[in-house]
């Protein structure tokens, strides 16, 4: 086949994907929110889902997603407002969006927080422009193109310069999907935080059915922000789950980012973490538990441009039945950028024969005066320690359950906020009874 | 009362049989010492009768107050009352040795039909067992084992026997890796539970952990049998003499004889 029949396949299999995008035109939005959506189009018109092949995707496969039927819909369907989950801390703020769509009615923010829909951000928010429409080639992240190609719903989140946010802010992402015409999601959302301000996000995706959401998050930290966000990925068990997010870090700023992730069959997170100046820290770190087919990919770049950065990437999981994870992991350390402090580590339990685990970790360093550090493991269960608790009275299944227990509780530790730790300590017992 | 008995006791590790022939009766009340050279099948020993998968029991029979040990997990074998504690403890990070302790004496106590302890009867239970073995508070809130030094490790283990409280407990060379002073403390915790109602089974190559546990009855375990049962005289003569008696093969052959 030449090449410009294999494009013309390409677009034949993106247009459906597109098509929806055309409900769009019809609503009013800036000018450049116009241009986002038809570079997107553009860009993923012409790539297609990413080939099996294709830098970055050889572990993931996406026939889960690309065999099915998912449309966009302006508007979210009907639900129960009494089947919303209760908010995860008694004493949060929090927001609630409704397959991707910003319901103020059904939100509350803390104070020092101000929060608008994209589209009214959009036009009022001066200067969102340069979060929104992000750097990076668009050609080479089809999710985030095709997200940009729906740039209509999601939120805006702001903290003024200064602003120190006590109250812990939950925003929860509640997507009700349906088997026979399973949605579309393409929320965009943005965190900016000004200058020398600080905030606490807990950040929950869950719902029922069959869905995609495809999520593009700008998370902005001016000089000496300080943000801590803790994702937890809990999607119904047979939606698709794809977020990327784009982090960028001013001097001196802190990011301290933990994602729980258990949902979904078929889910990918990706970071581009990019630590433009000095001074900077920023930690992600995070748990995985999968079980039956699912998959679940994290897929992390660490990028230091400037000296006296220290960057973490740690994340531990467990893998059972026929399920399979990724991680993969990148620490890029440009010249200028001297005495980084960097470390990647990854390590996973599996609990049966089938079950898979791939990692891709990578250092890449320009500068001479750095200490970076990665390791990636899997393993089984300690038979000696088993035995060891089995000795002690405690039953098999208890004592498996300990030791899984015990196994992440390192990288749980990495939580600062107590709190947020204690529910995911309860949700990994709660896992463990499945 | 009969607490233990071994009857013909044939197990193999790894396809290689190691223990050919055991047999062995403990009452309660009594403290036996099982001696023997190295690789005579002492660990192995305990590891069977505690339950320990990869251990297979070819031939024979344990009788455990009345009911078949082979038939029960290892943690039926520990609510029927037994204890091993191990030669070389195990870690395990990320696990605090409170919280272990808490859930193996709850574990037990339920499956004995006995209410779970309350959080308080819990810790005054522990600060007071802890308290008699000159432990450190602050090792509670350390991983189980997890840097503990050798002298540590061994003092855990007779933490954890004395608050399992056992019929039956097996000490598998609680003497190595420990100085004198953690012998005398460790031996002192074991006296401390010796009772008309509990039995002990040391296991040891050396006499001197001996010295400090008086035993009753002494075995000499060599290539897999028993090959000699006396009184705590017996220890003494094993001091003088060494194991070579019963290692060369024309003792293997007399010994075959005697049983």
């Amino acid at each position: 086949m030449n090449a410009f029949l294999q494009q013309e396949a390409v677009i034949d299999a993106t247009l459906p994907w597109l098509e929806d995008a055309q409900k769009l035109g019809e609503q009013p939005a800036a000018d450049w929110v116009k241009a986002l959506r038809h570079t997107g189009a553009e860009a993923f018109a012409h790539t297609g889902f990413p080939h099996p092949k294709q830098e970055g995707w050889q572990y993931t496969q996406l026939r889960q997603l690309t065999d099915g039927d998912f449309h966009y819909a302006l508007e979210a369907p009907a639900f129960d407002v009494n089947a919303l989950p209760q908010p995860l801390l008694e004493n949060s703020a929090r927001i609630v969006l409704v397959n991707g769509k910003y319901r103020p009615e059904l939100s509350d923010a803390p104070e020092g927080v101000i929060v608008m829909s994209l589209m009214d951000a959009s036009v009022q928010v001066e200067g969102i422009e340069e979060h929104l429409v992000t750097v990076g080639d668009l050609g080479k992240a089809p999710f985030k193109a095709l997200n940009a190609a729906y740039t209509h719903d999601g939120v805006v989140v702001t903290v003024k310069a200064g602003a120190e946010v006590t109250q812990p802010f939950e925003v929860l992402f509640y997507n009700v999907g349906d088997t026979d015409k399973a949605p579309a999601l393409y929320p965009r959302c943005l965190y900016w935080l000004g200058k020398n301000s600080s905030l606490t996000v807990i950040e929950r995706h869950t719902g029922t059915g069959a869905y995609f959401t495809n999520i593009y998050a700008g998370i902005a930290l001016e000089p000496s922000a300080r943000l801590k966000c803790y994702k937890l990925e809990e999607e119904s068990a047979t939606a698709c789950h794809f977020s990327y997010t784009t982090l960028q870090q001013q001097k001196d700023s802190s990011f301290e980012g933990f994602s729980y992730a258990t949902g979904g069959k078929l889910s990918r997170q990706e970071y581009r973490n990019l630590l433009i100046d000095s001074g900077i820290s920023s930690k992600l770190t995070g748990a995985y538990l999968l079980k039956d087919q699912q998959c679940h990919d994290f897929t992390v770049l660490t990028d230091h441009f400037e000296p006296d950065g220290k960057s973490v990437q740690h994340f531990k999981g467990v893998v059972d039945d026929q399920a399979r994870s990724v991680f993969q992991g990148k620490i890029h350390v440009r010249r200028a950028a001297q005495k980084t402090d960097g470390n990647q580590l990854n390590h996973a339990l599996l609990l049966s024969e089938k079950a898979e685990a791939s990692f891709k970790p990578e250092l890449e360093i320009y500068a001479d005066d750095v200490k970076c550090a990665h390791g990636a493991a899997s393993g089984q269960i300690d038979d000696e320690a088993l035995f060891y608790l089995q000795s002690r009275g405690i039953p098999q299944a208890e004592a498996r359950s300990l030791l899984i227990e015990s196994f992440l509780n390192t990288v749980l530790a990495e939580v600062s906020f107590s709190p947020v730790r204690e529910v995911y300590e309860e949700r990994i017992r709660a896992w463990l009874r499945h | 009362m009969t607490m233990l008995k071994i009857e013909n006791l044939h197990a193999e590790v790894g396809g290689r049989e190691v223990l050919k022939g055991i047999n062995l009766t403990v009452k309660a009340g009594e403290v036996h010492a099982v001696m023997g050279p190295n690789g005579s099948g002492k660990s192995t020993l305990s590891y069977v009768l505690a339950g320990r998968p990869g251990y297979e029991v070819t031939k024979g029979k344990v009788t455990f107050l009345g009911q078949d040990l082979l038939a029960l997990a290892p943690e039926g074998r520990a609510a029927a009352g037994m204890f091993l504690a191990f030669q070389y403890p195990v870690e395990i990070p990320g696990v605090s040795t409170t919280m272990f302790l808490k859930t193996a004496l709850n574990a037990v106590r339920k499956a004995r039909g006995e209410k779970e302890f309350s959080p308080v009867d819990f810790l005054k239970l522990q600060k007071e067992k802890m308290a008699q073995l000159g432990m450190d508070a602050e090792m509670l809130k350390r991983g189980v084992n997890v840097g503990f030094s050798g002298g540590e490790k061994k003092r855990n283990e007779a933490l954890q026997m004395a608050m399992l409280a056992p019929k039956l407990a097996i000490l598998d060379e609680t003497d190595s890796g420990l100085d004198i002073d953690a012998l005398k403390v460790v031996a002192e915790g074991v006296n401390a539970l010796r009772s008309k109602d509990r039995a002990f089974l040391v296991i040891t190559h050396y006499q001197r952990l001996l010295k400090h546990i008086k035993p009753d009855i002494v075995h000499v375990l060599a290539d897999g049998k028993i090959r000699k049962t006396g009184g705590p005289e017996l220890a003494l003569e094993l001091e003088d003499k060494g194991y070579a008696e019963y290692t060369g093969d024309a003792a293997l052959r007399a010994g075959d004889k005697s049983i």
